[in-house]
């Protein structure tokens, strides 16, 4: 636990004590800003039947900016480290291949969970200095602000294992980017080919765009948390052996 | 302290490391040379457990390097080629880092930091960011690193490449000192450095153990250690027939100087001494002698002479 303690507040640091965590976190505030902003316009517009949590979070803003984040949290983790030779340091030194991939992926996780800080204050404002009742719930909010960590859990996971991939951060990143892309293309699939074909409801399941207006509506279900758990460690469990296959390839 | 047994290491089809075995006892300091490419690094990279043997074993401290890894890595003090570090943290702010995953921590880590930074000659520059520091600096910011849980073995790849004469002259000293109370295997090319700092050599070429013994072994028992030069002026056939007696020698090679005076090359069996025979020799036949020399071999000669491809 030692070891993973100082493992993991390195590579926190790596991100904060530099500007390139404090880049990322005033880019995410400056879009949710964004992404809130054309909300509120929408609701001036014309009458909007869902909540102002709901619309945000669904909005094309969101999803492209929410997307960017995770390549360029993850890149660096293990492509820097194969392309500076400091992995062999790294892994010859008495630590466990495990402590290395959690605490890398603790430290990516918490640095994204930490963005997510002003979108809240923003939503908290809203209540504060406005006179009109909120157009949200604190359900909806917990919701959306829930599945967005768990969405966040599985994509670092596969920031993780697109960087351990490679040594070159930028193929780290467009692999990262591919995967998400993928993933989220899934969930278009029942509307391309109806919601007739069998797999259907497995597609909408397995892509995070139903989830996300679930959540958001205050619907918290528990399935989903096991398939956002279970996935990430899937890929967690890739990335380890990935990284230990160098141990054992013949 | 370190046992390998039949270590092989394949990258595909290439042989990389091809069924080597050599001992290291306690307290040596061991240089494990080889051309380029000879698998020096691969070894050192498969007794530190980063790349997992194809075949055979390896013990450190008796422990087997691919079981027991963790506890292996724990007795090791590895510095890697090319010194790979974190660039953007600080010298002190890296050892710490370091000793802690070596599970040093509180008063200990701070002790063994302050002595290794005094050690490696780091106390002046441990607040500066280690990208800014040259290549010398680097160097010992890795040696540190590699000492600072005071392991029993110490494995140094390449420690003084691409260092100036005056850096490699404080590596070589620092080396030195530490192989009073380390184990220090040392892979290099530079012989010199071999000569100086080592008690045993291992030579490896394509994979192989050419050759594993103390460099004073090494030098008197290389093809070239035998030979005597002699110069004498006397009928050349007469001396090559006299010399050619001795039933170490197994060729005598004459030529003629220009001042009337013939240089004779005897190519004896190593670990022999012709000379005091060719005295006495040129002695009972009144033949002038000016010169007899014997040939001392260095240590860059059995470098050669082992590993030449020709």
């Amino acid at each position: 636990m030692r070891i993973f303690r100082i493992l993991y507040f390195k590579e926190l640091k790596s991100y904060f004590l530099n500007p390139f965590g404090w880049l990322i976190l005033c880019f995410a505030a400056l879009m949710q800003g964004f992404a809130l902003t054309a909300t509120f316009k929408q609701f001036s517009d014309n009458a909007v039947p869902e909540s102002l949590v709901f619309v945000t979070f669904t909005s094309p803003i969101f999803g492209i900016y929410f997307l960017f984040l995770f390549p360029v949290l993850t890149m660096r983790l293990f492509s820097e480290e194969n392309r500076s030779g400091t992995i062999e340091g790294l892994l010859t030194a008495p630590v466990r291949t495990w402590q290395v991939i959690l605490s890398k992926f603790g430290a990516a996780y918490t640095t994204f969970l930490s963005l997510w800080i002003a979108a809240i204050v923003h939503f908290y404002l809203f209540t504060v200095l406005t006179d009109v009742p909120p157009p949200f719930t604190n359900g909806e909010l917990t919701g959306a602000i829930t599945i967005i960590a768990l969405m966040g859990m599985l994509f670092t996971a596969f920031g993780c294992l697109a960087s351990a991939l490679t040594s070159s951060q930028i193929i780290a990143g467009v692999v990262c980017t591919a995967i998400l892309i993928f993933h989220i293309f899934l969930g278009f699939i029942p509307l391309l080919f109806g919601d007739q074909i069998p797999a259907a409801p497995f597609f909408e399941f397995i892509s995070s765009q139903s989830h996300l207006r679930e959540f958001s509506r205050g619907l918290i279900d528990s399935r989903a948390v096991v398939y956002y758990f279970s996935t990430t460690a899937f890929f967690l469990f890739l990335t380890f052996h990935l990284l230990d296959f160098r141990r054992w390839k013949p | 302290m370190i046992e390998i047994s039949s270590l092989s290491k394949s990258y595909g089809r290439h042989k990389a490391v091809d069924q080597i075995s050599f001992e290291v006892t306690r307290g040596e300091i061991v240089g494990f040379l080889g051309p380029n490419g000879a698998g020096k690094s691969t070894t050192l990279k498969m007794l530190t457990g980063f790349l997992p043997p194809t075949s055979g074993a390896a013990r450190i401290a008796g422990k087997d390097i691919f079981r027991e890894s963790l506890e292996v890595r724990k007795k090791i003090g590895y510095m890697p080629e090319n010194v790979p570090l974190y660039t953007d943290m600080r010298v002190k702010e890296y050892l710490r880092f370091r000793g802690g995953l070596r599970g040093l921590s509180g008063s200990r880590l701070r002790k063994r930091m302050g002595e290794v930074m005094e050690t490696c000659g780091l106390t002046h520059v441990r607040r500066k960011m280690i990208k800014t520091l040259s290549k010398g600096y680097r160097q010992r910011v890795g040696l540190a690193d590699a000492l600072i849980h005071e392991p029993d073995l110490l494995i140094l790849d390449e420690p003084t490449n691409g260092l100036d004469p005056n850096q490699i002259r404080a590596i070589r000293r620092l080396i030195k000192n530490l192989g009073e109370k380390h184990t220090i295997l040392i892979s290099t090319h530079i012989l010199s450095e071999v000569e100086m700092t080592c008690n045993k050599v291992v030579i490896i070429d394509e994979g192989r153990i050419k050759a594993a013994d103390t460099p004073e072994n090494l030098v008197s028992s290389m093809r070239r250690a035998g030979r005597v030069t002699v110069e004498l002026q006397a009928p050349k056939s007469e001396v090559e027939e006299n010399i050619s007696e001795f039933e170490e020698v197994t060729r005598v090679v004459g030529e003629s100087l220009q001042d009337g005076w013939y240089r004779f090359t005897v190519f004896a069996a190593p670990k022999t001494d012709t000379r005091l025979k060719i005295g006495k020799l040129a002695a009972a036949k009144k033949w002038p002698l000016r010169s007899l020399s014997r040939r001392i071999g260095t240590l860059e000669e059995v470098f050669i002479e082992l590993t030449r491809k020709d």
